[in-house]
C-alpha cells in the first residue's frame, strides 16, 4: 500500500467494506459509544463496523498472530483498541499495518511532538496505530469518609499508614497494581524525571530497593493486613463500592462519572490529584497487517479522530474519554464544541486532571518490576 | 430410607440452586452495595442492558451452536462407545485414551495451535469451530454411550432378528429407543460443550460468532455491570437446567 495515496481512493475502496473492530467490551458506555454515535458514522461513509466484545484485549492480538503465521490475508480483526503491552507484543511479531496512521486527514488536529502519541509506554507509535483517546492515572477517593485528602503520593502512603486496612491496590501483575508500583517508585526516589524511562538493570537496581522497603512497611497496614491484595481493579473498586476501603485507582477516570450515576460508586466519590502529577497515556486503534479491510479500518480511525466524533466522545454523559486532539489546532466552532463539554463533579477537566502529567516508563519496567514486588513484598 | 433419599434430594437440590439466589437478586437489582442485605433499588435496568448488548441473537446462536455439536458428537459417540464397549477394537484402551485427549489438554492451547492449522487449510470460521468443539464433545458423549452400550443386553435385538426383523429396523425399533435415555444425556453434554464455550469460539470463530459466553465474559471484567452480568448468566444457566429437567424426565420416563 502506498503511504501517500490519495484519501479519496482510500475512501471509495472502503465504500461497502464491513470493519470487525475488537475491544475489551467491559465498558458499557464504550460499548454504547461505538455501537450508537461511531458505528452509524461509518454506515454514512458506506462501511459497517461491526464490535466485537472481547474480555481482554490479548485474545485479539492471539487470534491476529494465528492469522499471521497462517499467512491469511482477509482476516477477521480490522482493528483492535489497544496500548501498552499488547501493542509492543504485537509491533514485535509484526502484527500490525504501519504506514498509514500518519497520513489520516483528521491527524492534523493532533500535536505531533506530543509525547503521549509518539510513545506508547516507551514503544514507537509511528504510524502503526492511530490515536485514540488519553488517559490518566487516577486516585479516587470518598470526600465522606476522607474528608482531608492527602495532596501528593508520599502524603497517600502516609494516610494508608495511619489508617491501617483503609487501603490496598491490586497485586501486579495486574495492570492497575503495576501502575500504582511504578507511581510509588517515582514518588520514593524523590519525584518524577528521577528514574530513567529506558529500563536498565543498574537504574532497577539503584531505584528498586528503596520501593520494595516502602511498600513491605505500608503492607501490614493495608486492607486485611496486606495478606492478601485484591487480584484485579475490578476487585478493588468492588471494596471501593462497598465502603471496605476508602480508596480506588483507576487509569480510566471517565468511567467514574458512569459508575457515581448508577450508584454503584458513593455520590461523595471525588479524584484526587497529586501535586506532583501522574503516569499519562493514550489508547490506540492498531490495525492488523492480516486484514481484508484496511481501507475501511483506515476510515473508521480517521473517523474516530475527528473533531465531532472525540466532542462526542469526550461528553461525560457518553464515554467521557479525553480528546487526543490539541484543541488550539482546530476551527472554532469545533473548539467550541469541547469548551462546551459539560462539567462532572466527579472527574475534573482532563487540562487540570493531567497537570503535571508524567510519561509512562518504557514496558520494559513493568516485569521486573511486578516480579519483584512479587518476591519482596507479598511473600518476603 | 424413604425420608433420608428424599432429605438427600433436598440438599442437593439447594446445594444446586442456592448460588442462583444472588444471581436472581443482581439481575433485578438497580442499585446494590453493601452492606445493603438486599438491593437498595429494583428495575429492570440489567435486562435492558444485556438486550442492549445483543443478548437476543447471542442468545440463539449459543442454542444453534450447541444444537449442532449435539447433533454431530451424539452419533459419533454412540458409534465409538459401541465399538469400545465390545471387544472388537484392538488397542481399545489406547483408541478411548486418544478419544479422552481433549479432556486432558487446555482449550486455550488447542485453540491457538489448531486455530493456525484451520486457516491454513482455509476452513470457513463456523466449520472450524463446530468441529473442535465437536471434538472436545466427544469424550463425553463416548464414554456415556460406551457405559451404556456395556449394560445394553444385546438378546433383545437377537430376539427381534430370530423375529424376521431387518438390521436396521432392529437398531431403530429396539436397540436406540432401549438407549435412549443415555443418548439423550450424551446429547445434552455435547450441547453444553458448544453452548458454553469461549475460547474456541472467539478466537477460532474469528470473532464472528458472538454468543452468549462471549457477551458474559466481556461484561464480566469490569465493575459496575453486575445487573447485567447476572442476567446474561441466568440466560446461559436457565436453558440448560431446563434441558436437564427435561432429560432427567425423558429418563424416568423409561
Amino acid at each position: 500500500m502506498a503511504a501517500d495515496r490519495p484519501w479519496d481512493d482510500v475512501l471509495a475502496e472502503a465504500d461497502g467494506q464491513t470493519v470487525d473492530l475488537w475491544m475489551y467490551g467491559g465498558e458499557e458506555a464504550g460499548n454504547a459509544y461505538v455501537d450508537d454515535v461511531l458505528a452509524p458514522a461509518a454506515a454514512e461513509l458506506g462501511v459497517t463496523l461491526r464490535r466485537v466484545p472481547v474480555a481482554d484485549t490479548g485474545d485479539a492480538l492471539d487470534r491476529v498472530l494465528s492469522e499471521r503465521q497462517a499467512g491469511v490475508t482477509d482476516g477477521e480483526v480490522d482493528l483492535v483498541w489497544v496500548n501498552g503491552e499488547n501493542y509492543a507484543a504485537g509491533r514485535q511479531a509484526g502484527a500490525w499495518l504501519c504506514d498509514w496512521a500518519l497520513d489520516l486527514p483528521n491527524r492534523r488536529y493532533t500535536d505531533p511532538a506530543d509525547p503521549l502519541l509518539t510513545d506508547d509506554f516507551g514503544v514507537p507509535v509511528e504510524g502503526c496505530e492511530s490515536p485514540w483517546h488519553k488517559a490518566q492515572f487516577t486516585l479516587v477517593y470518598d470526600s465522606a469518609r476522607v474528608p482531608e485528602p492527602p495532596t501528593t503520593l508520599a502524603g497517600v502512603l502516609d494516610w494508608a499508614q495511619a489508617n491501617p486496612g483503609r487501603f490496598t491496590h491490586p497485586a501486579p501483575p495486574d495492570f492497575t497494581g503495576s501502575v500504582f508500583v511504578r507511581q510509588v517508585l517515582t514518588s520514593v526516589v524523590g519525584g518524577p524525571g528521577e528514574v530513567p524511562l529506558e529500563f536498565s538493570q543498574e537504574a532497577y537496581d539503584e531505584y528498586a530497593p528503596a520501593l520494595f522497603e516502602r511498600l513491605a512497611t505500608l503492607s501490614p497496614a493495608l486492607w486485611r493486613g496486606g495478606e492478601t491484595y485484591p487480584q484485579s481493579q475490578q476487585e478493588l473498586d468492588r471494596l471501593f463500592a462497598d465502603g471496605e476501603v476508602d480508596m480506588t485507582m483507576t487509569y480510566g477516570p471517565a468511567t467514574l462519572a458512569d459508575l457515581v450515576a448508577d450508584g454503584t460508586f458513593p455520590e461523595t466519590t471525588r479524584v484526587l490529584t497529586l501535586e506532583e502529577g501522574t503516569f499519562g497515556n493514550a489508547s490506540f486503534l492498531a490495525l492488523p497487517s492480516t486484514s481484508g479491510d484496511s481501507a475501511g479500518a483506515q476510515v473508521v480511525a480517521d473517523l474516530a479522530l475527528s473533531p465531532e466524533q472525540q466532542a462526542a466522545k469526550a461528553d461525560p454523559g457518553t464515554w467521557g474519554q479525553f480528546t487526543v486532539l490539541d484543541t488550539g489546532r482546530l476551527e472554532d466552532a469545533d473548539r467550541a464544541a469541547f469548551e462546551e463539554l459539560p462539567a462532572s463533579p466527579v472527574v475534573p477537566p482532563y487540562a487540570e486532571l493531567s497537570r503535571n502529567a508524567q510519561p509512562e516508563l518504557s514496558a520494559d519496567w513493568v516485569s521486573p518490576l511486578d516480579e519483584g514486588w512479587r518476591r519482596s513484598v507479598l511473600a518476603p | 430410607m424413604a425420608l433420608g433419599t428424599r432429605l438427600g434430594r433436598a440438599a442437593l437440590a439447594v446445594w444446586l440452586l442456592l448460588p442462583l439466589v444472588p444471581l436472581v437478586l443482581w439481575a433485578a437489582a438497580d442499585r446494590w452495595t453493601a452492606p445493603a442485605v438486599l438491593p437498595q433499588a429494583w428495575g429492570t435496568a440489567g435486562l435492558r442492558d444485556a438486550v442492549d448488548s445483543g443478548a437476543g441473537t447471542a442468545s440463539l446462536r449459543s442454542t444453534v451452536l450447541g444444537l449442532v455439536v449435539a447433533a454431530l458428537a451424539t452419533p459419533l459417540g454412540a458409534m465409538a462407545g459401541r465399538a469400545l464397549a465390545g471387544s472388537g477394537v484392538p488397542a481399545g484402551g489406547a483408541v478411548l485414551a486418544a478419544l479422552l485427549s481433549p479432556l486432558v489438554l487446555p482449550p486455550f492451547a488447542v485453540a491457538l495451535g489448531l486455530d493456525v492449522l484451520l486457516l491454513r487449510l482455509r476452513v470457513p470460521a463456523s466449520v472450524g469451530v463446530v468441529l473442535l468443539l465437536t471434538v472436545a464433545a466427544l469424550p463425553y458423549t463416548t464414554v456415556l454411550m460406551r457405559t451404556a452400550y456395556a449394560a445394553h443386553d444385546p438378546g433383545f435385538e437377537e430376539e427381534a432378528r430370530t423375529l424376521g426383523a431387518t438390521a436396521r429396523r432392529a437398531v431403530l425399533a429396539v436397540q436406540l429407543p432401549m438407549l435412549a435415555p443415555a443418548l439423550a444425556g450424551a446429547a445434552f453434554l455435547a450441547f453444553l460443550v458448544g453452548w458454553s464455550d469461549y475460547v474456541v469460539t472467539l478466537l477460532v470463530g474469528g470473532g464472528q460468532l458472538v454468543t452468549l459466553p462471549l457477551l458474559v465474559a466481556s461484561a464480566a471484567s469490569s465493575v459496575g455491570n453486575e445487573a447485567q452480568v447476572a442476567v446474561l448468566s441466568l440466560g446461559s444457566v436457565l436453558p440448560p437446567l431446563a434441558l436437564l429437567v427435561a432429560v432427567g424426565l425423558l429418563g424416568r420416563r423409561r
